[in-house]
């Protein structure tokens, strides 16, 4: 008896369209003259398998039973989102600020969204806390990997810092 | 063998060697110990600071963290009924109630006593196998090599818990991340998607770093700021004092289980990326099964911690084995190193114990010293490990990303690394959301490209496709990929079948 999809219908359909989208890009790959095997030989193998392997999964997924979950843990995907965004913006920021300012204050920014300072911290003792992990972060990172170990971290460009 | 063995013990012993291998070995102990933090996440963590080493040296830290993770992982198991990593869940099945009877010393010692034989039976395994497998290895030719890297794939894909449809689709996806970028052959490019960071293509290490690290953390930060937070109080006037002759006469009374946990630890980790977390459950079953008192399993009964711990230490010797010797890794944290290797030009395969004999020999004696120096660690601190259970995740969180951050920056000196593992972090996350697993699509990624060379090299030096089935060795591997995935497919519709009759009778 045919049902809904479920998460694994929906990323088997996801998959299946992924792999027959860059499937047909490899189809415009051409052949060299020189060897017997082109570039979209193994691609295409590869997407094929995935899109049959998607479909499988698609398939058993719709004709399978599906059991309601009992209880649904309450998980806090706001706060996985807004350390994604802090992470994105970190990775914006890198080469524009150089890793010392930016590190800085994605350290401060990360520790204060994920234990913030105002609450049952006590305010500013909270906000110490961020301050100085943002700044021994920042700090001993780059001065054992880039006095030590030899390690070049990012400059930025507006700061050369 | 001995000669190189013992040259190997002399040379990592030499200070410049030794510092890194003791400082990987505590980071893992610690590493290990926490709650949440796996190895694989210690051992990322640690992979910047070896790109500034020798490769022997960076190796030593690695491994040292790898033995030192195994061990660490039993004393919150043990003390605190939280298993510090998945390799130590069987531990905590006994380890917790003989600590919560009044003997947590012993509990605790066990299972490092425990850790340090099966670790060291594991090194006479490493030691004297990695040679001759490598040899016959040597007699692969590319069939062969496309057909054993086909099985490590399918045997991952068809273990996973997942469904078997799951494990091969990430499989497959890890594969289609190798074939962005330029073509083997004739370097022509292909499914770039019009990016210009992915002509060149995409390197392994931030792929296996975001994916590991951001599916780690996210799933322990989507449950701070609830419920989920407290954790039990360590009572730190717990005594830990042990007679150390004692735990290790009740650990050499039972040799049988010693070396069939053992011998367990070391076939999972010989087998691609299945990993402790498999080996110490099934080192468990295994000695309730043989167990003349089976009901006393989960009562704080010390069969139970030593089957667990000794096969989990084994279990780093067989991983090794199998990088070693054929360039597969045998989890993740083997990944890792594998992606140390290259990143000092080091080819791994059959190759790598000729040509590289006093690394590969310097690798071996840093496994067996991690071992002495787990003990040079634990015997003063274990109690102070208790303290880092303390440390608050929004302090560790933020820190350990900026380390992922220096690791995926540091290969090349270019953002487009840091993109990648930002994009692999996304992929991870939602990858961990839908149920995939995240060790095919690793192996994937890793294999991917070898799979592909060695393909196109076997056409091309003979265009008959049925050879891959001809040739013994090429045609028994893909016989046992095939019986893999048909071991699988039983035993999923077996459990399905159970379970169906589970809620059957339930109702």
């Amino acid at each position: 008896m045919p049902r809904a999809l479920s998460r694994d219908g929906w990323g088997g359909l996801a998959i299946l369209a992924a792999s027959l989208f860059l499937f047909a890009l490899t189809l415009e790959l051409k052949d060299s003259p020189l060897v017997p095997i082109g570039p979209g030989f193994y691609p295409r193998i590869v997407l094929g398998l995935t899109a049959l392997l998607s479909l499988w999964l698609l398939i058993f997924d719709f004709y399978s039973k599906k059991t309601e979950s009992k209880e649904k843990e309450q998980l806090n995907y706001r706060l996985v989102a807004l350390m994604f965004a802090q992470f994105g913006l970190y990775c914006a920021l890198l080469p524009f600020l150089g890793f010392r300012i930016s590190t800085a204050l994605y350290v401060a920014a990360a520790n204060a969204l994920l234990d913030p300072p105002v609450r049952g911290k006590g305010g500013a003792k909270g906000w110490v806390r961020v301050l100085l992990l943002a700044l021994l972060t920042a700090f001993l990172t780059h001065l054992v990997f880039e006095r030590y170990l030899s390690v070049l971290l990012p400059r930025g460009r507006w700061t050369d810092f | 063998m001995f000669e190189l063995l013992g040259a190997g013990i002399a040379n990592i012993l030499q200070f410049k060697y030794l510092v890194p291998l003791f400082v990987g070995t505590l980071i893992g102990v610690v590493g290990g110990a926490l709650p949440g933090i796996t190895i694989t996440m210690t051992i990322i963590v640690v992979l910047p600071f070896t790109f500034g080493l020798e490769p022997l040296q960076g190796l030593a830290a690695m491994i040292g963290v790898y033995v030192g993770g195994e061990t660490g992982g039993l004393i919150t198991s043990c003390l605190l009924g939280i298993p510090g990593k998945p390799s130590a869940v069987a531990t905590t099945f006994d380890g917790f109630p003989m600590s919560k009877k009044g003997e947590p010393g012993r509990a605790l010692w066990l299972g490092i006593w425990a850790s340090i034989f099966g670790g060291l039976l594991g090194a006479v395994f490493l030691v004297a196998t990695t040679g001759p497998l490598a040899r016959i290895a040597l007699q692969f030719g590319p069939w062969e090599f496309f057909a054993l890297f086909v099985l490590a794939l399918s045997m991952v894909a068809g273990l996973v818990e997942a469904s078997l449809a799951k494990g091969l689709v990430a499989g497959a996806l890890g594969m289609i991340v190798t074939i962005l970028g330029n073509d083997p052959v004739m370097g022509q490019k292909r499914l770039t998607l019009g990016i210009p960071m992915l002509e060149g293509g995409i390197d392994f290490l931030p792929v296996l770093i975001g994916v590991f690290a951001f599916a780690q953390i996210m799933s322990e930060v989507e449950r701070m700021g609830g419920a989920h937070q407290a954790i039990e109080a360590v009572d730190r006037g717990v005594t830990l004092a042990v007679s150390h002759m004692k735990v290790i006469r009740e650990i050499l009374s039972r040799p049988f289980l010693l070396l069939w946990s053992t011998f367990i630890g070391l076939v999972i980790g010989v087998l691609p990326a299945i990993g402790g977390s498999a080996a110490n459950m099934l080192a468990y079953d295994q000695a309730k099964k043989f167990s003349r008192h089976p009901e006393k399993f989960g009562t704080g009964t010390p069969e139970g911690i030593i089957a667990s711990e000794s096969s989990n230490n084994a279990n780093v010797a067989g991983s090794l084995v199998t990088i070693m010797a054929f360039g597969i890794p045998g989890d993740a944290v083997t990944a890792v190193m594998l992606g140390a290797l290259t990143i000092h030009g080091i080819q791994s395969g059959p190759l790598f114990i000729t040509q590289n004999a006093t690394l590969a020999y310097g690798m071996f004696a840093a496994y067996i010293v991690a071992h002495a120096l787990v003990l040079a660690i634990l015997l003063p601190g274990v109690r102070w490990m208790l303290c880092i259970v303390d440390i608050p995740k929004a302090t560790l969180f933020p820190v350990v990303l900026v380390l992922c951050t220096i690791g995926a920056y540091a290969l090349s000196n270019t953002m487009s690394n840091v993109y990648v593992l930002l994009a692999f972090g996304l992929v991870g996350y939602g990858m961990v959301k839908f149920g995939f697993p995240l060790a095919p699509f690793i192996l994937g990624v890793i294999l991917g490209d070898q799979i592909e060379i060695n393909l196109i090299r076997a056409i091309m030096t003979d265009s008959d496709p049925w050879l891959f089935l001809t040739r013994p060795i090429s045609g028994s591997l893909i016989a046992l990929s095939v019986a893999s995935l048909g071991f699988s497919i039983w035993q999923h519709h077996r459990q399905r079948a159970k379970a169906v009759a589970h809620v059957e009778a339930d109702f």
